[in-house]
């Protein structure tokens, strides 16, 4: 029935003249207002025929792409479950041979490989969907759609902007009075594109859509206000610093599990003779190379080589290890996307524990060199983006940076927003002042230079310009904005050395880099950080000087009036 | 401990806490209703330790364009000898000063401080500070540290009067001069350099200065020509015994800062040593300890040239950007290759004794002593204070810092062990026979000398 034509004509009507037929046409009452309607009545009744079927032929083409559509969709995932099943037969056999070799080696105890670290689920996974095998999310609302053929477009259309709502969902989890008082900058924010959507949310699952901010700059005006208004909202509300704390705390958790999975391979290679002959050569390797940076253009070729090699010889599974799910060490949740090289539910525990071993040298790197050198940064700022958006390395199409952040949260929270008394246990702790072993604070000079560099290493990750990479970067410079709002906006009588001296290193060295990222708009706030944030802290701690004199240098150097 | 008291604030803390609570109520975070005070043997510690004090520099009266470039550096308090010895060293009538303190602690932050405070820079032209250092590095040096705590000093002129620095006839013309004694001995002599208005006299590594037969010739004379009511100040980290009556003689009725002979390490540095089974093994054993810890810049320490071009070759071949510099080069070669070390254009500083003293790169991690100090006829006996000013050369300014130094076979075994007895302390042994394990004993050798740096012997300290 389908395709057939739209009804075989009433030939009969244009027959040979019937007398009966022509006498009706010549009838007396031809004209009569009571055949005319019949006329259009019969005109109408053969519209409508011909329209209905012309909208049935239509659903039914519109079912058939519909149909095929899926077909093609269960055909990919088919495939792709072939590929998994593969991949999970090789390691069982690579397992298996790996136990014969154990047992052929040593006849003793044949000790199995200890499970992978079950460290606990984060509340994003908990609230997730229960894994189904490659859900296609919007596959559903497409055939229910096209039931309907106007209303489909409206139905796709509102199946892509639910990725919004749910966005917030997750984060509606956790209650926060700040949250009203946070969104309606965000919702302002993000109806205009602008380099400050970001920043302005403070949702890390939300997807750093912006890459690199837009090339015009916004006013410096509008951020000003923005910033104002945001600052008073959390001054009256002391529970606005909770809320941030919850959305990072996820960072705390991921810092645990790796701590976790150190444990885990430190067993592994216990058991796994190939393991351990090759994982500390493999972490001296990173190490080693990342102290041999140095601070000239090109001049680091040869490392950047050594720690991609270490990398890839961990990821590829030539060095047996357990494998992991790399959800346990993200902020976000990820579902398999079309085009990655990684996309399984798991990876090597080493590879994860390599870019561990590499995240720690980073940190450490900006903890004795930059401190001293604010120079060393960038070179190891280039090394983290080159890593972290090396397509090789991502997971289901995204960066692994989280790890590296989680260690940033613990080592200088300043970054993340969360503040405390330098005078107080808990205080410092909450700054991230360290402890040394016998319970003791380090003293106030190893502090402070700890912090120096860790802001100077902070602004040489987030302040990289991808413009010209066909990667993504894993932590754009709207992460920049954000930590220095969240600084800059702490409330006058909180303000601490730390934060004064974390500012300053973001800013000392890289004030070149922020405002050709955001023009005017960077000004604007470095006015506000080398100006108003000095002025209205309470403590003149020798940082909040410090911020000051940067202020006058900046006018002496480079003639930047603030 | 202080948690034990909840009768304190329990009202007042409750309100706010009802709310952290509740906003937090995912979060494993557990906030006490009120926060304890930091303890204060915490904060007393600051004051016992080298870098440490109860003051700020903002109490020490300074000009406040210095204070202004302090804080541009990034200082943050006054160290020890800085809060002790500024006071002193500022007081009217003027005072001579003899200052002891561990390498890396700021003396030189404190006498270009003090040269800062006492030049009247309304007469830009005169000269009216003079600094000696031992070696032209070390002059150069001096210079910058000047040129950076002084950058908000109007008219400030500084002139080095290292060889090649200052051309025949010219007079020096600056307010502040710095330089070595042979070159500021005969710019006097010919009348270059007028002494007249001098106020002050600084002696870098005055022990060193002093004690060598030719430099402690040359800084007696300079002094001669000096005004008689001149200002003389003399710093170094080491002052031993019989330089100590020098010293006294030649600044009369100072003040002094000295330190006991248990304080004159930096307790944040890691002293190690490698037990090399031959002198053949050390360059492979030299290129691993690189993966063993993180390590910004290092400078290793050999006896002589040609074992420091052997060395560079394996090191270049492993990856590492190396500078050699010794005697063989000469002046400006010496200040570009160190300036490449400076600004980790190379991270890796081969060099023979030449740069043991006072030169700071604070990025330095780790020092190797790949030929044990020896002095004396043939090196007949070990050399303690090389060695501390060559360790001295990391964990600059409380930072993290190791030395490693190579022992090969007995006379170097023997030779480290009575520098250890000299400075009363102990070293731990590595071996290069588990990597693995070594890696492990020096990362828990760094933690426990980072805890030491902290510890304060309470009686008597």
């Amino acid at each position: 029935m389908a395709g057939s034509s739209p009804a075989a004509r009433r030939t009969h009507q244009w027959s040979s003249p019937n007398r009966d037929r022509l006498s009706d046409l010549l009838s007396e009452n031809r004209h009569t207002e009571l055949s005319h309607q019949d006329a259009l009545n019969a005109a109408q009744a053969e519209h409508d025929r011909v329209r209905e079927a012309a909208i049935r032929v239509f659903r039914e083409h519109e079912l058939h792409e519909e149909h095929k559509k899926l077909r093609e969709r269960e055909e990919r995932i088919r495939q792709q479950q072939r590929l998994e099943e593969e991949r999970i037969r090789t390691e069982e056999h690579l397992r298996a041979e790996e136990e014969r070799l154990r047992t052929l080696k040593a006849k003793t105890v044949p000790q199995l490989p200890p499970p992978p670290p079950s460290p606990p689920a984060s509340t994003v996974n908990r609230s997730a969907a229960p894994k189904q095998p490659e859900p296609t999310p919007s596959a559903a609302p497409q055939v229910q759609s096209s039931l309907n053929a106007k209303a489909s477009t409206f139905a796709t259309t509102s199946s892509t902007v639910s990725g919004l709502p749910q966005v917030n969902g997750t984060k509606a989890e956790v209650p926060s009075p700040a949250q009203p008082s946070q969104q309606p900058p965000q919702a302002l924010s993000s109806a205009r594109p602008s380099p400050f959507a970001q920043p302005s949310a403070t949702n890390p699952f939300a997807q750093p859509s912006i890459t690199g901010p837009s090339a015009q700059p916004a006013a410096a005006n509008p951020f000003a206000r923005q910033a104002t208004s945001q600052q008073n909202g959390q001054a009256t509300q002391p529970a606005a610093t909770t809320a941030i704390v919850s959305d990072n705390d996820r960072y705390v958790q991921i810092h645990q599990n790796l701590k976790r999975l150190r444990a885990s391979l430190a067993q592994q290679a216990k058991s796994l003779p190939p393991l351990k002959a090759r994982m500390g050569d493999m972490r001296r390797e990173l190490r080693k190379n990342m102290g041999q940076l140095v601070n000239a253009k090109g001049g680091n070729k040869v490392q950047i080589e050594a720690i991609q090699r270490v990398l890839h010889e961990s990821i590829s599974g030539s060095v047996p290890s357990a494998l992991v799910d790399p959800a346990d060490y993200i902020t976000d949740r990820r579902e398999p996307s079309e085009g990655a090289i990684h996309n399984g539910r798991q990876l090597p525990s080493l590879f994860i524990y390599l870019l561990n071993t590499f995240s720690k040298a980073v940190i450490n790197q900006f903890i004795d060199e930059c401190g001293a050198q604010p120079l060393m940064a960038d070179p190891v700022g280039v090394i983290v983006a080159m890593i972290f958006s090396n397509k090789s390395f991502l997971w289901r199409g995204k960066t692994l940076i989280d790890i590296l952040m989680a260690k940033f949260r613990v080592v200088c929270p300043v970054l993340f927003g969360y503040r405390g008394s330098e005078k107080t246990e808990q205080g410092r702790k909450r700054l991230g002042w360290k402890r040394e072993k016998g319970a003791s604070w380090v003293p106030e000079q190893q502090h402070t230079d700890r912090m120096k560099g860790l802001g100077v290493g902070y602004a040489a990750i987030a302040l990289r310009d991808f413009s010209k990479s066909p990667n993504t970067n894993p932590w754009p410079p709207s992460r920049y904005w954000a930590s220095f709002a969240k600084i800059v906006n702490t409330p006058s009588a909180e303000i601490t050395n730390t934060h004064a001296v974390v500012l300053r290193a973001m800013i000392e060295v890289s004030e070149e880099r922020f405002c050709s990222f955001y023009g005017t708009a960077a000004i604007a706030a470095l006015r506000k950080a080398l100006v108003d944030f000095p002025n209205r802290a309470e403590i003149k701690t020798p940082g909040v000087s410090g911020l000051l004199v940067l202020g006058q240098m900046f006018r002496r150097d480079i003639g930047l009036e603030l | 401990m202080a948690e034990g008291q909840p009768a304190q604030a329990p009202t007042a803390g409750s309100p706010e806490n009802d709310q952290t609570d509740g906003a937090a109520g995912n979060s494993s975070l557990q906030e006490p209703a009120f926060e304890v005070e930091v303890e204060l043997s915490d904060l007393q510690k600051d004051t016992d330790n080298p870098l440490g004090s109860v003051a700020s520099f903002k109490d020490l009266g300074l000009p406040p364009a210095v204070l202004q470039g302090l804080f541009a550096l990034n200082f943050q308090k006054p160290s020890k000898v800085q809060e002790k010895a500024l006071p002193l060293m500022l007081a009217t009538p003027p005072r001579n000063m003899i200052a002891q303190s561990q390498s890396g602690t700021g003396k030189t932050a404190a006498f270009v401080t003090t040269v800062l405070s006492r030049v009247d820079f309304n007469k830009p032209d005169s000269p009216q500070a003079l600094l000696l250092a031992p070696s032209r590095e070390l002059a150069r040096q001096i210079e910058s540290v000047i040129a950076q705590i002084g950058q908000f000093v109007p008219d400030l002129g500084i002139a080095a009067a290292i060889p090649g620095g200052i051309p025949r006839g010219e007079h020096v013309k600056k307010a502040v001069v710095v330089g070595t004694p042979g070159t500021v001995m005969d710019l006097i002599r010919r009348r270059q350099f007028d002494v007249s208005h001098l106020k002050v006299f600084v002696i870098d590594e005055a022990d060193n200065m002093l004690d060598q037969q030719g430099l402690g010739d040359q800084c007696t004379r300079v002094k001669t020509m000096l005004p008689k009511d001149i200002q003389i100040l003399l710093f170094s980290a080491t002052f031993p015994d019989k330089v100590m009556k020098y010293a006294t003689a030649f600044a009369p009725s100072a003040n002094m800062i000295k330190l006991k002979v248990q304080d004159l390490t930096v307790k944040g540095i890691s002293q190690m040593y490698m037990d090399c089974p031959g002198q053949s093994d050390k360059y492979e054993i030299l290129c691993k300890l690189y993966g063993l810890m993180n390590i910004g810049s290092s400078i290793i320490f050999v006896k002589t040239r040609e074992s420091a071009t052997r060395i560079q070759q394996s090191m270049v071949r492993d990856g590492h950007k190396v500078s050699v510099l010794h005697g063989a080069y000469e002046g400006s070669e010496r200040d570009s290759l160190l300036d490449d070390f400076r600004t980790g254009k190379s991270k890796v500083l081969i060099t023979t004794n030449v740069l043991a003293r006072g030169i700071d790169v604070s990025t330095v991690s780790m020092v190797i002593n790949y030929d044990i100090p020896m002095k004396g006829m043939g090196d007949a006996t070990h050399d303690t204070e090389t060695y501390l000013h060559r360790i001295g050369r990391t964990g600059r300014f409380g930072r993290v810092g190791v030395s490693i130094t190579f022992v090969s076979d007995k006379k170097s075994f023997m030779a480290l062990q009575a520098i250890a007895q000299d400075l009363q302390i102990d070293l731990v042994s590595l071996s290069p026979d588990d990597w693995d394990e070594t890696e492990m004993q020096v990362q828990r050798v760094i933690k426990s000398s980072r805890a030491q740096a902290n510890f304060v012997p309470s009686a008597g300290a």
